[in-house]
This record gives C-alpha cells, sequence and structure tokens, in this order.
C-alpha cells in the first residue's frame, strides 16, 4: 500500500489505462502527528522543570524540618540537615505529586496516541514525530514512576542523608578547584611524556629487524600487561626507593603515568601507521625517497591525523586514571580531584563528596569527550578526499 | 609467634577508624564496614572462663571504697551488648571463648560489683547506643567505644578505661633530634592514614605551622617513606606505631600523643544505681593493680598510661 501511496506518477499512468482511480487504503490520516511529539516532550519537560522548580522554592522558602526528617535523624546535630529536608520535602511534597501525576498522564496520552497512529501517518516524518512522542512518553513516564516511589520510600531518607548533602561542600570549592588542576597537571605531564615514548616505541616496533621490534614490544606488552595501579606503587615503594631517588609522589606519579601511557600511544601510534597504504611507501621509495624520508613527508603526516581522535580518547582515560596516585600517599597540595573526595569523605562520612567530585571529573571529561567527536567528524570527512577513509 | 600476634593487633589498631565497631565521634554516620548481623543474637559465656585468669581475684574485699549496691536487668546477671568481633578488645580465641581486652575488664567489674556472670549480647555497632538509651536490652555496652559528647547525650559513660593515644614516629637515623611534635619545624612532612584519629590531629595542630602531612591509604606506606626519609614522622595509632616499628630497627615511637580519645563502658541512663557501682569497680581493679595486669596481658610492647597504675 506505501507503494501506490508514494508513486503518484504510477497512479495516473494505472488510471489513464483503467479509467478509474485506485482505491486510497491508507485509511484516514492521523492528526497532530507534531502535538504527539510535543505533548511527549511536554511530558519530560513538566517533571524537569517542576522538579527544578519546586527544589528551588523549598531552598529558598526554607521551611522547618519536618518530623519525618527528625525521625530519620535529619535533626539540628546533623550537619546540613536543612538542606537534606529540603530536598525530601520538595519531593514528596503535594505540588511534586501533581508534577508526577502531570508528567504520567501527560506521558500515558503521547504513548497511547504515538503507538495507535503512528502507521497511518502519510510521510516519514510525521511518523517520525509520533514515534519520537511516544518514546518521551515512556522516558518520562518510567523517570516520574521511579523517583515518586523511590522519593516515597523509608529508604530515599537514608539515601538523601548519605548522598544528597551538599553542605557538606560548602567551603570545600577550593580544594576541588585545586584538585581539577593537579588532575589536569598529571594528565597533560603524563600525555605529554606518553606521546614522546609512544612514537619512538611505534617506529621501533614497525621496524623489519627483529632486535629493533623485540625490546620495543616487551616494554608495550608489559605496561599493558600490569595494572597500573601496580606500576604506581612498585615504582615508588619498589623501584626509586631502591634506586636510592626520592622524588616527590607528585612527580614519580607523572613519570609512570607518562611510561604507561606510553605503551598504549605505540600502540595507537602503530596502528596509525599501518593504516597508510603499503602503495604510498612503495611509491614514495620509487620516487628516490628514502625510507626515512617517505616516513617523514608521506606517511607520519597522514598517520598524525588519523590518530588525533584515539589519542584524545586515551588521553579522557588518562585525565580517569590519575585517580590511581592517591596510592603514593599525597600531601593536601598535590591532591587530585579524587583524593580531595576521599579526603573530604573520610572527614564528613558524607558520599555527597563523590556525587561532587563525579560532577568535577564530567567537567574535565565531558568537553574532551565533544572535542573528540567534533575532530573526529572534521577529519572523516577531510579524508575522503584523501581516499583513504569512506 | 609474638610478632605474628602483634602484625594482628596493629592491623586492628590501625584500621580502627573503619573497622566494624568503628570508634569514631560522628553520630548517625554509618561506618563504612558494619557488622553483619542483627542486635540480638544471642552469645552468652559464664565468667568460669576468664575468672581464673586474674590472680587478684580475691583481693577485691581488701579494697578501700566499697561499691555500691546496683539493680540489673536480670538479677544477678550484668547484661552487656558488644559487636564482639574487634580484636584484641573482643573476639573468641582458638577454643572458642569469648576474651578481650574489654572483656575480661567487664567480667573483672561483675564480679567486683557481686554479680555471678557477664551476659554477653551480640549486637549491630551502627544501633548499639540507641538499643542501650531504650533501658529494655542492656545494662552496659562494652565494645571499645569512644567518648563522645554525642553519645553522652543518650547514653551514660563510665569514667575511662583505656587510653587510645595517637604516637609521634620518628627516623632516628636521620633525624634524632626530634624529641616531641614541637621539633618539627615548616617544611617538614608528617604521614598519616587518610580518615583516622592521628590524620585530624595532625591536620589541625601540625599543618597550621607549615608542615606537611601527607596522606597514606595504607599506613605501612607511611613506614617505609619515614624509613627511607622522605617524611620525617608519622603521626598515627600507638599500638599500631609500636608494631609497625619493631621490625625496623631505624624508626622509634617518640612521644604518645594524648588526642582525648578515651574508651568507657557505655551504661543503661534510665538505670541510675549502674554508674557508680561500675565506676567504684573500675577504680578498685586499677588501683589493686588488675587493670595492669590484664593490660600487659593485651598490649605487652605499651607503656602503661599513668592515670592506670595501680595505688600502692
Amino acid at each position: 500500500m506505501a507503494i501506490s501511496a508514494t508513486r503518484p506518477e504510477e497512479q495516473s499512468v494505472g488510471s489513464a489505462i483503467t479509467g478509474e482511480a485506485p482505491p486510497d487504503v491508507r485509511g484516514p490520516t492521523a492528526p497532530f502527528p507534531r502535538a504527539i511529539f510535543l505533548l511527549g516532550l511536554a511530558s519530560l519537560l513538566v517533571l524537569a522543570i517542576g522538579t527544578v522548580a519546586i527544589q528551588i522554592d523549598y531552598a529558598v522558602v526554607a521551611p522547618p524540618l519536618s518530623q519525618e526528617c527528625i525521625n530519620a535523624g535529619i535533626d539540628a546535630d546533623f550537619t546540613g540537615h536543612a538542606g537534606v529536608c529540603h530536598i525530601i520535602q520538595g519531593l514528596r511534597a503535594t505540588e511534586m505529586k501533581v508534577v508526577f501525576i502531570l508528567t504520567i498522564v501527560l506521558g500515558l496520552a503521547a504513548i497511547v496516541l504515538g503507538f495507535s497512529t503512528y502507521r497511518k501517518m502519510d510521510t516519514r516524518r510525521k511518523r517520525d514525530n509520533a514515534y519520537d512522542g511516544a518514546i518521551l512518553g515512556i522516558q518520562a513516564v518510567l523517570v516520574a514512576a521511579f523517583v515518586w516511589w523511590f522519593s516515597a520510600s523509608q529508604q530515599f531518607l537514608t539515601f538523601a542523608k548519605l548522598d544528597l548533602n551538599f553542605a557538606v561542600l560548602a567551603g570545600h570549592v577550593d580544594d576541588f578547584l585545586r584538585g581539577a588542576k593537579n588532575t589536569l597537571v598529571l594528565a597533560f605531564g603524563g600525555e605529554a611524556g606518553g606521546i614522546v615514548i609512544g612514537l619512538v616505541l611505534s617506529l621501533m616496533v614497525l621496524s623489519s629487524r627483529r632486535v629493533v621490534r623485540a625490546p620495543a614490544r616487551t616494554y608495550i606488552n608489559f605496561f599493558r600487561g600490569t595494572p597500573l595501579i601496580w606500576q604506581l606503587s612498585f615504582a615508588y615503594f619498589g623501584l626509586f626507593l631502591g634506586l636510592g631517588w626520592n622524588p616527590s609522589p607528585f612527580l614519580a606519579a607523572a613519570i609512570v603515568l607518562a611510561v604507561n601511557t606510553g605503551a598504549y600511544s605505540a600502540e595507537v601510534f602503530r596502528a596509525g601507521i599501518q593504516s597508510i597504504e603499503r602503495g604510498q611507501v612503495e611509491a614514495a621509495r620509487g620516487l628516490g625517497m628514502t625510507y626515512l624520508q617517505s616516513m617523514r613527508y608521506v606517511v607520519v603526516p597522514q598517520a598524525i591525523r588519523r590518530v588525533i581522535p584515539p589519542l584524545m580518547n586515551e588521553f579522557v582515560i588518562l585525565i580517569k586514571d590519575t585517580s590511581l596516585v592517591i596510592v603514593l600517599g599525597l600531601a593536601a597540595s598535590q591532591f587530585e580531584l579524587y583524593s580531595t573526595s576521599q579526603d573530604l569523605y573520610s572527614s564528613t562520612f558524607s558520599a555527597t563528596a563523590f556525587v561532587a567530585v563525579a560532577l568535577g571529573y564530567l567537567a574535565v571529561t565531558l568537553p574532551l569527550i565533544a572535542l573528540v567527536n567534533y575532530v573526529e567528524r572534521r577529519l572523516r570527512s577531510g579524508l575522503v578526499g584523501a581516499g583513504g577513509v569512506h | 609467634m609474638r610478632r605474628r600476634l602483634f602484625g594482628v593487633l596493629a592491623c586492628v589498631m590501625a584500621l580502627s577508624l573503619v573497622g566494624a565497631c568503628a570508634k569514631s565521634g560522628g553520630t548517625g554516620t554509618t561506618p563504612p564496614t558494619t557488622a553483619t548481623t542483627g542486635p540480638t543474637t544471642a552469645t552468652t559465656s559464664g565468667t568460669s572462663g576468664t575468672s581464673g585468669t586474674s590472680g587478684t581475684s580475691g583481693t577485691s574485699g581488701t579494697s578501700g571504697t566499697p561499691i555500691p549496691k546496683a539493680t540489673t536487668l536480670q538479677a544477678g546477671v550484668l547484661t552487656v551488648g558488644s559487636c564482639l568481633d574487634y580484636k584484641p578488645f573482643e573476639y573468641k580465641d582458638s577454643k572458642g571463648n569469648l576474651t578481650g581486652f574489654d572483656v575480661e575488664i567487664t567480667e573483672e567489674i561483675a564480679k567486683r560489683m557481686g554479680l555471678s556472670k557477664v551476659n554477653w549480647i551480640k549486637a549491630n555497632f551502627d544501633t548499639i547506643f540507641t538499643a542501650l538509651a531504650t533501658g529494655q536490652k542492656f545494662d552496659a555496652v562494652a565494645a571499645a567505644s569512644t567518648i563522645t559528647p554525642q553519645r553522652s547525650q543518650i547514653v551514660d559513660f563510665s569514667d575511662p578505661y583505656y587510653n587510645a593515644r595517637q604516637s609521634l614516629t620518628i627516623n632516628k637515623d636521620k633525624t634524632p633530634d626530634i624529641k616531641t611534635t614541637d621539633d618539627l619545624k615548616s617544611g617538614d612532612t608528617v604521614g598519616v592514614q587518610k580518615g583516622t584519629t592521628g590524620k585530624d590531629w595532625a591536620t589541625t595542630n601540625l599543618e597550621p605551622k607549615g608542615i606537611q602531612v601527607r596522606t597514606y591509604t595504607t599506613i605501612t606506606d607511611a613506614f617505609t617513606d619515614l624509613e627511607a626519609g622522605r617524611l620525617t614522622g608519622i603521626i598515627n595509632d600507638e599500638p599500631s606505631s609500636i608494631g609497625e616499628t619493631e621490625d625496623r630497627p631505624s624508626l622509634d615511637v617518640v612521644e604518645p600523643i594524648d588526642t582525648g580519645e578515651h574508651y568507657g563502658i557505655a551504661i543503661n541512663p534510665k538505670n541510675p544505681t549502674l554508674k557508680p557501682a561500675i565506676d567504684a569497680a573500675l577504680a578498685a581493679l586499677i588501683a589493686d593493680g588488675t587493670y595492669k595486669q590484664l593490660f600487659t596481658k593485651y598490649f605487652p610492647t605499651l607503656p602503661l598510661p599513668p592515670e592506670f597504675a595501680p595505688k600502692s
């Protein structure tokens, strides 16, 4: 039926021959696909905006502690009791129930309308609109139902007390900023050293001589095959100590991170170089270039473009791996993000420190991930002309 | 054998702030690891197993001050809650008998109060004080628990029966002149373990003087660094430091640091007769040397704090 609907010229030909119009088998076109999409979107927005507005309202108005908070130990003796209780009160308020019900009603409407009508839409776009509206509705209903159920449960009091006590972060913003700085210093230091080591190793691994390949392979396999936390501990408390060298734990950490990243970068560079077709090297050699010249002018410039996205991905991984340096025993001025949160956690016993540090890591890594994706798209389109990638 | 035993002891002490019987000051905070069972799994142990261990058991009558009479939940029996798994304060020995420093001290106290036995009840440390505060479950709680203002609001505490001290350890090969924390200078570095009283003490008292505080996840690494000269000193639990320095001849525990972390027996606040009796019994067993004997038994390498020395 879809075929006859989308080929008007065929229809006109057919009707010209038979002299009658083909039957319209589409059925009545369902109206308002756009409205269904907006219904689904509205259900999510009502939930998000309603929750935020009510939370802000409770934080600003600051009503007295409710009895259920006091019964759960969120009383005047508990640091941050006001903030925690306002979150609980906000989520359990009558206004919030209205938001939940509205979300679920809107979401269910979008689901029912979307799924019951999308087959009858006459264009792809209308069909997608109705379908997407229904999917948004499912998401809104699931989230609303879960939040409603969980915030009403007894366990939520414990959860909020432990994980949503943002008052414990007060006065520690500087600590987290210093932590972010130290994390980035470690990551950039490790990456810079890692790229140099990795480039040298990758060229060694690609050598035609086994005796040159073997040591580089050994290095790469060793550092890829042992855990970073072991490398850190062993280097600082075993190796450096045995050699009579006492660097600061921070410097030691940067060195180990560079050595470790070098092994992974080497594999990235190797893959990048090997991805350049052999014919290009042969052509370059045919033009009279030496092996090194063909690498320098033909292979490496192209390979670099191809390895930038995976290298940046590795950098994101390295940022997270810096958290392991906590095992070396850092001074307060050397705390990176993770040790900052550990320190705060062990003095407050509030897991909110961990929640905060996750946000800290994401603030650093999400822009980088976006940049990787952007660069990847740019390079891919640039390489189409070079004939390498689809 | 002794060294091995001490290793266990040192580990327990080093982990004392994060263990099942966490004795940190906070109320309402859940320790990272908790005792596994609910509050009412009963394990009882008669005094017969331990009464013979004290050579001075007959001397209670001779001490000068009489011990006041006290009533208990169950006549003639002291019902005591504990988490029962916290060496060397309370644990089961190889034969399965309940023993430990807390256990023996409590049983000596009960004997001096004229009670025939102690009924030990295993309880979850999280809720042990609220359970005691109800006045229905236990007469007392002996669980290596620090006397804190928060806990004192809901239960009574006996006089301290143990002083959990911190200590300064130094490397006598490299810095023989350092005798106390006052000798540490700006630019020196001390090691501490994450989340311990020692760390809090060092952060409060040493960091303002320009002394760097390095936080280790395991204290053994700090001792390795002190030996290598990467640290000037370590602030750590006294028993743990003494255990660690046994194997490292260049290191020395030079100064005990009293951080005010004292263990007390928590007492049912609804029974006013108990505290005077328990305090008097405790004073009596300190005075007659029973305390010293038990202290030496469970903490063979620790110096006896002067406040617990027998009165002659």
